[in-house]
């Protein structure tokens, strides 16, 4: 086929289309809604958080559609990126500590430097627990600040409470900002903890920003093997409830006291 | 992690009684690095008794001892001694349910099979247990789909609605094949008060002791037809109505499309063309194919049990679980059988969560003085995402409010395990008993057994005791 006659062709389909799209535009055939089978439909939905049938608007979403995916990316990306609320930790009473992450985007693109402590971190991590005990559980950002203050207000008391209806000694909790999962072990050798739980919010799904996880283990150390590592994760609203949460892992932190083993 | 519980389930109905035996699988179904959650993955019969006619001794009564053999002969079959199952429930339902003796049957046979069974009777509850074992429930969760299934007993016809698994509403008529009965030579020996009362209504000559006419059989049969015809979609009629079991729900819900399923003995009676008119000696054949002409039942599906239904429903569907995070203070308070249920209402427990209990504190001890058990269990309906101040606000008003030992609360959400811990801390020392994942209203009562999967669940019966009065 010659160039011109490519071209011709090209042009021909592209109006036949267009005057196609444009005879149908607004009509129902066009902005596909639910179909007659609305109940159906309503119960695929509501068995899964995945954005099933949602319409069409010609060959692409709707724009509520659209709209929606927009903001929840936009919340994913703002649960990354925003620090954890100042007066959210003040009312907790807990004290900030940082990693050796200058700001966010070391944290993201450094994961090495959010799990150590520059020395004036560690030297506060003692002088917020100048004993050591059984049990401690601090609250970390991680990769969702949004899900520290979701859940940090419903979790962290309970679990305080559950432990120490156990008998335990428990440690005075603390924020660790651009904090990483294995910040525990230079908290444990630094303040003398038995067992160390931190709550850090996960990475971000469309789904949720709220999720967050806990990890937990015995003697945490450097160059402990992640098999030792005991983690609940899932815990939002959509998952389960923070309170539920806390109270769970007060029996598992109480039975990881007691078998001094983790990771089964 | 898996557990196995040995169930039975023993149905004394209207004109036939039966015992079978299942197993219930409980696993803890969450994956890796999530909270527990144990449910039951499977349920599997054992073995099946054949089908017994239920022995009376006349009219009013049923006979305790000759039922009692029945049973007894049905475990020594099955090879499993009284006491060896975990769980199970005895039915009684319809007709047999309104006999003078009923409750003295069940409580007999519950003593009987020993440990952790349930004695249940009410016509709402048979409802449901009909549509579990017919098959309706597993149709409508795996199709995703509104079933409505239709029991069609002796003495009773049982409606059941499920949607996409879940039991919605349900419905019980006096409408069954026993509700006239023959001689061998075709006299009419027995009309139930039911079939007399649409006789007189629709003036049909039916008398005991004489041969009726066919045409008048048919006319009868055509009626309660549309009557079953109206109860499936759900519109009210008024001989629906003079019609309804003494104790069952009002009014039975519409749902757009919902399929229909058939069980009971009056099922087998739809889908076999064979019978002879009078082959059981009642009304049950030409119920049967008057339905079976009938455009809506011509559509309608055969369950997956028919004459069985009912039995299988109380042996394994019965016992629910409980959830995964739960509190109680020690394993030795189970089992706990018949313990009334105390329906907050709505606005109630609105108050409860402001920590506000005036009103609650009175109305509980109130009830608890109304029942003759030492402890009645407070049903709440919980939260999402409750909060830990709304939790202790909550668990403050219930210490305040709650009598009884040990105290005992459920809740529908997933709240136990948290509001547990928080109770515990306020009470010190009391006996304390906190489950979740259980719905359970007005006018029911509660067995819990012991804690399953290392402790993880607890098996719990949610029963209504509704004996009819005697007819």
């Amino acid at each position: 086929m010659h160039q011109q006659d490519i071209q011709k062709l090209t042009e021909t389909i592209t109006k036949a289309v267009l005057a196609e799209i444009a005879r149908g535009a607004g009509t129902p055939a066009h902005t596909a809604d639910a179909p007659a089978t609305a109940p159906e439909i309503a119960r695929m939905q509501s068995s899964t958080p995945a954005r099933i049938a949602v319409g069409r608007a010609g060959a692409r979403l709707r724009t509520e559609s659209y709209l929606q995916l927009r903001a929840d990316h936009a919340a994913a990306r703002d649960a990354v990126l925003q620090d954890v609320d100042g007066d959210f930790l003040a009312r907790l009473g807990l004290e900030t500590v940082l990693t050796r992450c200058a700001d966010k985007d070391e944290f993201l693109t450094r994961p090495d430097l959010g799990r150590v402590f520059p020395a004036e971190s560690l030297a506060q991590l003692k002088a917020i627990n100048p004993e050591p005990c059984d049990v401690l559980v601090y609250l970390a950002d991680g990769l969702s600040s949004r899900a520290a203050e979701a859940n940090g207000e419903t979790i962290l008391p309970l679990l305080l409470e559950g432990l120490r209806g156990q008998g335990l000694k428990v440690g005075q909790p603390f924020f660790v900002a651009y904090g990483r999962v294995a910040t525990m072990e230079q908290v444990a050798q630094t303040v003398g903890a038995k067992v160390v739980c931190v709550l850090l919010g996960e990475r971000p799904g469309l789904g949720s920003a709220e999720s967050m996880s806990a990890y937990l283990a015995w003697n945490p150390r450097p160059g402990m093997p992640e098999s030792e590592r005991t983690v609940v994760s899932n815990i939002y609203a959509g998952g389960i409830n923070a309170a539920e949460a806390g109270a769970y892992l007060t029996d598992v932190l109480a039975r990881v006291y007691r078998e001094q083993k983790s990771g089964v | 992690m898996a557990e196995t519980l040995r169930s039975v389930g023993i149905d004394v109905g209207t004109s036939t009684t039966q015992v079978v035996f299942s197993a219930l699988t409980v696993t803890d179904t969450a994956g890796l690095f999530r909270v527990p959650n144990a449910q039951i993955t499977a349920t599997r019969v054992l073995y099946q008794s054949p089908v017994y006619p239920t022995p009376l001794l006349d009219e009013k009564r049923i006979d305790a001892a000759a039922l009692r053999t029945i049973v007894a002969a049905e475990y020594r079959n099955a090879g499993i001694a009284p006491g060896e199952t975990d769980t199970g429930a005895v039915i009684i339902t319809g007709e047999s349910a309104r006999k003078e003796n009923a409750r003295a049957v069940l409580e007999n046979l519950r003593d009987f099979a020993g440990k952790f069974v349930v004695a249940t009777a009410g016509p709402d509850l048979e409802s449901r247990i009909a549509g579990q074992g017919s098959g309706a429930q597993a149709l409508s969760r795996a199709r995703r789909c509104s079933v409505v299934n239709l029991d069609i007993g002796g003495g009773t016809t049982n409606l059941a609605l499920f949607d996409s698994g879940k039991f919605v509403a349900s419905a019980c008529y006096d409408i069954g094949g026993k509700m006239l009965r023959f001689s061998a030579d075709g006299r009419l020996t027995t009309l139930s008060p039911a079939a007399q009362d649409v006789a007189r209504q629709h003036n049909l000559s039916l008398t005991v002791g004489q041969v009726p006419q066919t045409a008048q059989l048919a006319q009868l049969a055509k009626v309660l037809t549309e009557a079953l015809e109206s109860a499936a979609l759900g519109k009210a009629s008024p001989l629906l109505e003079r019609l309804r079991t003494a104790g069952s729900s009002r009014h039975f819900p519409t749902s757009p499309y919902p399929r229909i399923t058939l069980s009971g003995g009056v099922a087998d009676c739809v889908f076999d063309e064979t019978l002879p008119d009078f082959a059981y000696g009642d009304f049950g054949v030409l119920l049967g194919r008057a339905l079976r002409q009938s455009a809506l039942f011509a559509k309608a599906e055969r369950g997956g049990e028919t004459i069985r239904a009912t039995v299988i429903g109380a042996g394994s569907h019965t016992t629910e679980l409980s959830g995964s995070t739960v509190h109680y203070s020690s394993a030795d308070l189970f089992p706990l059988q018949n313990v009334p249920v105390f329906a907050v209402s709505e606005r109630q427990e609105a108050a409860l969560w402001r920590g506000d209990c005036d009103t609650f504190a009175q109305d509980f001890a109130h009830f608890l003085t109304q029942t003759d058990s030492p402890h009645a269990v407070c049903a709440l309906q919980g939260r999402r995402n409750p909060g830990y101040t709304d939790l202790t606000r909550l668990a403050r008003a219930l210490v305040r409010s709650l009598s009884g030992s040990p105290l005992l609360v459920i809740l529908h959400e997933d709240n136990a395990k948290a509001l547990g811990l928080i109770l515990s801390g306020l009470l010190r020392g009391t006996p304390l008993v906190v489950l979740d994942n259980i719905c359970a209203g007005a006018n029911t009562y509660l067995d819990i057994g012991q804690p399953i999967l290392g402790g993880l669940t607890l098996p719990v019966v949610v029963k209504t005791l509704i004996m009819g009065s005697a007819t």
